[in-house]
C-alpha cells in the first residue's frame, strides 16, 4: 500500500517536472506575442486594479517599513542629516498630506514649463514587481491612455525614473534605471562627455564613458543625452558620488547616486511625445 | 476528500492575491516576502511530500502567469522544495515553533539557488546577477511571514494533530 503511494507520488512528481521543462522550452522559444506572453499580459491587467486598490490600503503600512528600513541606515548618514535637520524639520512640519501632494503637483508643473519640447502624462504608481530580481514597478495606465513600450518615465521632479517595457490596456511596467538589464544614453552636464547609464540590480547605477580619458569628478550632474531614441536628451539622472580606480580593462567605474526616489514612488510623469523612435538594446524582460 | 481540495485551492488562491497585493507594499528594500513559497512548505508539512510538490507546482505556475519572469522556472524550484519540505516532515518530530521557520529559511535558499542554476541551464542572456545577500534577506524575511502563515493554514487544514510536531 506503501510502496504503490510512493510510486505514484514519484509519477506525479516526474510528470510536473517534464511539465515545467516544457513550458520553459516553449516560452523560451517562442516571440513576445506568442501565447504565454500574451497570458502574462493579460494577467497583469487583470490584477492591477486589485494592486491599485491594496496599494492606497495599505501605503501606512509601507510608510512604517520604509521609516523602519531607514534606521538602518540612519547611523552613517547622522552626520550629513545633521546638517541637514533645520530645514527637514520645517518640511515635516509641513508634512500634511495635502500640502505634500500639492508641491507635488507644483513640481511637475514646473518640469512641464520648464520642458515645453515634450508632452506629459502623469499616472499614478499601482505596485511593484513581487520578483526580488526585477527592479520594476507597476504604473496605472496602458495604450488606452496613450502609453507605449520604450517611452520614458520621470519622478515628480523631473528626474529619469526608467522606461516603460511591458504595456497593457490598463496598465504598464517601468523597468527601474537601477535594474541590471537597464541601459541608457547618457553625458556628463558639465562638458557632455558621452557615456551610459547601467543599473547594477541593487539600487545602484554606474556610469560608463565612452571617452575613459574624460574630464570627471565627484559631483558632477549626469543627464540623458538622447541617443537612442528612447529617453528624449537633459534628463537629470543623477550626481556622481564615487570615482574608482582604472579596473583591468582600463574603464573607470562610476558610482551615480539617482537623484529620483526610486524606493518612494507615488507617481510618475510619462513622456507620451515625441514617442520613442527606436527600441533600446537592453529591455527585455528577465527571468 | 472536496473539503481537502477546497482549502487546497482556497490557500492557494489567498497566497497568490497576498503575494500580488500585500508582499511588494510591505518589501525591505529589494526583498519581498515570497509568500507562495511559503504557503508551499506550510502545506508540504501539513499534507506531505505529494501534495506540496503538487501545490509548489501551481503556486510557482500562478506566480510565473502573474509576472513577466520565464514561465516555468518558479514551479520547478516550487515542486523541488514542496517535495523536500514535504519529505522532512516524516523525519522532523520536535515541538518547538521555530522548525517550520528554520525549513522556510532553508527552503527560500534553496528556491533561489535552483532558479539561478535553470536560468544558466536555459542560458537565459540577462539574468540577474547573484547577490547572497538579498538571499539571505529573502529566506529571513519568509521566515518571519511564517509564523503568521503557518498558524492559519494549520488552521484551515484542520491538523492540529499533525502540527502537534509544530505547536
Amino acid at each position: 500500500m506503501v510502496e504503490r503511494q510512493n510510486r505514484r507520488q514519484r509519477i506525479l512528481i516526474v510528470t510536473l517536472v517534464i511539465i515545467c521543462v516544457l513550458l520553459v522550452t516553449v516560452y523560451s522559444r517562442e516571440s513576445k506575442d506568442g501565447l504565454f506572453h500574451r497570458l502574462q499580459r493579460f494577467s497583469l491587467d487583470v490584477v492591477s486594479p486589485l494592486q491599485k486598490g491594496m496599494s492606497k490600503v495599505l501605503s501606512p503600512v509601507k510608510d512604517g517599513i520604509g521609516y523602519l528600513a531607514d534606521l538602518g541606515s540612519a547611523n552613517s548618514e547622522r552626520d550629513r542629516l545633521k546638517e541637514d535637520v533645520e530645514e527637514l524639520q520645517q518640511e515635516v512640519d509641513e508634512g500634511e498630506e495635502l500640502k505634500l501632494e500639492n508641491e507635488a503637483l507644483k513640481s511637475m508643473i514646473a518640469v512641464k514649463e520648464s520642458r515645453t519640447d515634450l508632452g506629459f502624462l502623469v499616472v499614478d504608481v499601482i505596485g511593484a514587481n513581487p520578483d526580488i530580481w526585477e527592479q520594476t514597478v507597476q504604473i496605472g495606465a496602458g495604450y488606452s491612455d496613450g502609453l507605449q513600450e520604450y517611452m520614458a518615465v520621470l519622478s515628480e521632479d523631473g528626474s529619469l525614473v526608467g522606461r516603460i517595457i511591458l504595456c497593457t490596456s490598463e496598465a504598464s511596467v517601468v523597468q527601474l534605471i537601477t535594474d541590471d538589464k537597464s541601459s541608457v544614453g547618457a553625458m556628463l552636464q558639465a562638458n557632455a562627455e558621452m557615456g551610459v547609464v547601467k543599473g547594477e540590480g541593487r539600487g545602484d547605477v554606474r556610469l560608463e564613458l565612452l571617452n575613459q580619458d574624460a574630464d570627471v569628478k565627484t559631483g558632477d550632474v549626469v543627464v540623458t543625452s538622447g541617443l537612442g531614441g528612447t529617453c528624449p536628451s537633459g534628463i537629470p539622472i543623477g550626481t556622481i558620488t564615487e570615482i574608482s580606480e582604472r579596473r583591468a580593462d582600463l574603464s573607470v567605474g562610476i558610482v551615480i547616486d539617482p537623484r529620483a526616489s526610486l524606493t518612494r514612488l507615488d507617481r510618475v510623469m510619462v513622456v507620451v511625445s515625441p514617442p520613442p523612435s527606436t527600441s533600446p538594446m537592453a529591455a527585455e524582460g528577465g527571468g | 476528500m472536496v473539503h481537502r481540495r477546497l482549502t487546497f485551492f482556497a490557500v492557494l488562491v489567498v497566497a497568490l492575491l497576498l503575494q500580488l497585493t500585500v508582499s511588494p507594499e510591505i518589501g525591505i528594500g529589494s526583498v519581498k516576502p515570497d509568500i507562495l513559497l511559503v504557503a508551499t512548505i506550510c502545506w508540504a508539512l501539513f499534507e506531505g511530500p505529494g501534495q506540496g510538490a503538487l501545490f509548489g507546482f501551481c503556486a510557482g505556475l500562478l506566480e510565473g502567469i502573474f509576472s513577466t519572469a520565464v514561465l516555468g522556472v518558479s514551479a520547478f524550484a516550487k515542486i523541488i522544495v514542496g517535495y523536500f519540505s514535504g519529505e522532512l516532515r516524516q523525519r522532523v518530530i520536535s515541538k518547538s515553533v521555530i522548525w517550520p521557520m528554520i525549513i522556510v529559511f532553508f527552503g527560500s535558499i534553496l528556491q533561489e539557488l535552483i532558479r539561478f542554476a535553470t536560468w544558466a541551464l536555459v542560458g537565459l542572456e540577462q539574468r540577474p546577477p547573484f547577490n547572497f545577500g538579498i538571499i539571505a534577506g529573502l529566506a529571513l524575511y519568509n521566515a518571519l511571514v511564517t509564523l503568521v502563515i503557518y498558524p492559519v493554514i494549520r488552521h484551515f487544514t484542520g491538523q492540529e494533530d499533525r502540527a502537534l510536531m509544530f505547536p
